[in-house]
């Protein structure tokens, strides 16, 4: 065993303890799971999303270390609606911090160069702002990580702060995918991965399920204030852009990628690892059965 | 240490502080690029860079005046930009100091080689065939700090990093501090550059050289020394030793780093001396004094006969003509993809001088670009090709362009680059996933910038033969006309080895000078 293989199995060890944690069981609380707001400044919708889904409390306990997962993966400004609303990313950091999190941690395994991104994005400046602590991914960061009940994807590098954080949030940004035709939470929790990410695009829905087998967000927030119609999921044409203003959110994510696709356009249930992710118990795809609570502005 | 004399102190002074300033313009090819010093400003001071590439590349760059005042200072002072400036020869110094620090032979018939070397060069580049890469001081330096320098210091603080990362204790302080330096200074991850050995080469054994004697390069075979010694043998100040009081110990002529010093120890010869005041600190006789005399004009050792000329001429006119007939096979060409704004291939050639300033920047955001080997011929070594698999051009970038000094490649607004066509891709169907195992994949797709993607998808149904069951598939396909070969589909391939979608220099825009 070399210097760097005993370094990494002794990260792997560490990381294990943490590994058992499983998401908060819907049966665990008595308000709403999925809610949709619409129609408010991005900081007063995600104050509302807390709101209706019980108060931040339920989610963020003292001195918690909490990792945001904006989508901040390409190279564009906001209004390409390529990566996730930064206003809305600075109002979570700060409703965090509020409600007593030690540390708001952000980073994405962007697809063009992170010194690039961040800064464009304006997600860097702003969630630096509001107290969050932006950071780089580097390779050395990822844990080579088993996925047990895997049908495809049987390890992949994941970051070590998955596996070190009190809790997740995830924050996708809506858009159109020409592989997946939508992407929403279950694909931004690409950018805490590792390797050579393109092989996860086949089978995209076997692969995609897996991963998410092991990252395990303890909510998703849904950014369809601005969403990208097509050419996604890099974007880069305004006319492709279009203006929701809409949250969807919830801890259920199959529901909350479901609730997404319907909002987008599309039945969930003609998305394939949507209907994966369903069988294999992750949650519920049926967007009748389970309505949101919803609430508007105007 | 002895204590040196406040000349020497000087001297040594400015010389560190120009080899800091060249260091300094160095960093400042970064992204992101905010320079406060050009990062071209010594190759625009350099007046061999200015002669090679505007006679080979017949056109006139006004920045390149800046190289009129290191042309004529030795009109003034002799060779002392070798002596007190020249951040080649500092570096040469330093490692003098160590590797040849009792030897000093005379290598006195040798000198006039730097001249046949001036004169080849020049000649050469009358016929477009431009060799500065590989004997001009300016750019040898300018890529063995910017290129080789980067990958190794790279190589340690990456690997200090790592290594207290990996500790696990402070480890958010670690990478805190790590992501502040990678902001300003660095990328991500380590660059990895092509065909490094050339250039590493080249300056070791140009600082090898001192196991033969001081300052060999200087001394032998830099044209750029050649140049400024032809404009010294005219130069006011000299160097003066009181007849009366000096000994004949021999000992300044023995420890003259560029025996630059006459048998009768008194007559310097002005084209070697640079100025470096050695001598007079080391006489015991304390005879040895500079100062400012009309010249005479007087015989140089750097001068050629005519004959020599005449030789070096008739060298450079076969050399030029054997290169003019030599093939290159066009298919070998295929993948030679140039920077965005680059000049028509010959012209770009002609311009080129092989700093590396592109490379650098673009290691730093995109890393595409790359030193080439013979993939453009002879004539084209270690000028910069993009090499997809190792990095893709960045859509909103254009600093390649912004930091040429001889402007091979041309400056682009941001806007005009991402339009530009460097060459169009192609799908490898036997290695293309969708293709080959009739799956979805579009990773390429994914990732085309263009705000109208040149990657274009049929969908067809397939029927699998074996189990009857059909599917739909995305087949990818390339739009040509939009496509602006900018390659991150080729980088982001998921397949290993050679990707599914390939660059080729097929419909490449060229700038015409």
């Amino acid at each position: 065993m070399d210097r760097r293989t005993f370094l990494k199995t002794g990260v792997l060890l560490t990381g294990s303890v943490f590994f058992n944690r499983t998401p908060l069981k819907s049966q665990d609380v008595t308000s709403s799971n999925l809610v949709i707001v619409k129609n408010g400044s991005p900081a007063q919708m995600a104050e509302k999303t807390f709101e209706l889904l019980g108060g931040i409390s339920r989610f963020i306990s003292k001195a918690d270390v909490v990792l945001l997962k904006p989508n901040i993966s390409w190279d564009r400004r906001p209004e390409y609606a390529a990566t996730s609303n930064p206003e809305l990313v600075s109002a979570i950091v700060k409703l965090c911090l509020n409600a007593g999190a030690k540390k708001v941690i952000i980073f994405d395994n962007s697809c063009n160069d992170a010194r690039r991104c961040y800064p464009n994005s304006t997600i860097q400046e702003v969630a630096t702002a509001a107290g969050a602590d932006v950071r780089f991914v580097r390779e050395n960061q990822f844990i080579e990580t088993p996925i047990p009940g895997s049908t495809s994807l049987h390890s992949w590098p994941i970051h070590r702060e998955v596996f070190e954080v009190d809790k997740i949030i995830n924050l996708p940004i809506l858009k159109h995918h020409s592989l997946s035709r939508i992407t929403i939470g279950f694909k931004n929790m690409m950018g805490l991965t590792g390797g050579n990410r393109g092989r996860i695009h086949f089978p995209f829905a076997e692969k995609i399920v897996d991963l998410n087998r092991v990252i395990i967000p303890h909510l998703t927030i849904v950014d369809a204030i601005r969403i990208l119609r097509r050419n996604g999921p890099s974007g880069g044409n305004l006319k492709d852009v279009e203006n929701l203003n809409t949250i969807i959110a919830g801890t259920d994510r199959v529901l909350v990628d479901a609730w997404s696709a319907k909002v987008f356009g599309l039945d969930p249930k003609s998305l394939d690892y949507l209907q994966l992710a369903h069988n294999a118990g992750m949650g519920e795809i049926d967007t009748e059965k389970n309505p949101p609570m919803t609430f508007s502005f105007t | 240490m002895k204590k040196q004399p406040l000349s020497i102190k000087i001297r040594r002074t400015a010389q560190l502080v120009f080899l800091a300033l060249f260091i300094l313009t160095i960093l400042q090819a970064t992204y992101p690029f905010q320079p406060w010093l050009p990062p071209e400003l010594f190759l625009w001071a350099d007046p061999l860079a200015a002669l090679s590439t505007q006679i080979a590349g017949r056109f006139f760059e006004p920045l390149f005046l800046i190289a009129l005042i290191v042309l004529l200072s030795p009109l003034v002072v002799g060779r002392a930009f070798c002596g007190w400036i020249c951040p080649l020869g500092t570096t040469i110094d330093v490692t003098d100091h160590w590797l040849s620090r009792k030897k000093n032979r005379s290598t006195r018939n040798l000198l006039k080689i730097k001249t046949v070397v001036l004169v080849l060069l020049l000649l050469l580049a009358l016929f477009g065939i431009q060799l500065s890469w590989l004997l001009d001081p300016l750019p040898i330096l300018w890529r063995s700090l910017g290129i080789i320098g980067m990958a190794l210091f790279f190589l340690f603080s990456e690997g200090i990093f790592n290594g207290l990362y990996a500790t696990g204790i402070f480890s958010d302080v670690i990478s805190n501090l790590q992501d502040k330096i990678t902001s300003y200074l660095f990328p991500l991850s380590a660059p990895k550059f092509l065909n490094l050995l050339i250039p590493i080469i080249i300056i070791v054994v140009i600082l090898g050289l001192a196991k033969i004697s001081r300052r060999f390069w200087c001394r032998n075979l830099c044209p750029l020394g050649a140049l400024l010694g032809l404009v010294a043998k005219f130069s006011p100040l000299q160097r003066f030793v009181n007849q009366e009081s000096c000994s004949s110990c021999a000992i300044c002529r023995k420890k003259c780093k560029m025996d630059a010093i006459e048998k009768d120890f008194i007559t310097t010869e002005k084209s070697e001396c640079i100025l470096c005041l050695n001598c007079s600190r080391d006489c015991p006789e304390k005879a040895i004094t500079y100062s400012f005399h009309a010249p005479t004009r007087m015989q140089s050792s750097v001068d050629l006969s005519r004959r020599s000329f005449l030789g070096t001429g008739i060298a450079a006119l076969l050399s030029s003509g054997l290169f003019a007939i030599t093939g290159i096979n066009p298919t070998k060409t295929n993948r030679r993809i140039r920077p965005p704004g680059s000049l028509t291939e010959d012209n770009f050639l002609e311009r080129c001088i092989r700093c590396e300033e592109c490379v650098r920047i673009c290691a730093t955001s995109g890393g595409c670009l790359q030193m080439s080997f013979l993939e453009s011929g002879l004539a084209g070594m270690l000028t910069p090709i993009a090499k997809y698999r190792l990095g893709y051009c960045e859509y909103n970038c254009n600093l390649c362009g912004q930091i040429c000094p001889t402007k091979a490649i041309q400056p682009l607004a941001l806007a005009e680059k991402q339009e530009w066509k460097m060459g169009t891709a192609f799908f490898m169907q036997d290695r293309c996933i969708p293709y080959r195992l009739n799956q979805d994949c579009l990773v390429c797709e994914e990732h085309c910038p263009l705000p109208e993607k040149a990657i274009k998808l049929t969908t067809k149904e397939y029927i699998d033969p074996e189990t009857g069951t059909k599917r739909m598939i995305h087949y990818p396909y390339i739009d040509s006309d939009l496509c602006t070969g900018c390659g991150i589909c080729e980088n982001k391939c998921p397949l290993e080895g050679e990707a599914g979608i390939v660059i080729y220099r097929e419909g490449e825009e060229r700038k015409i000078a």
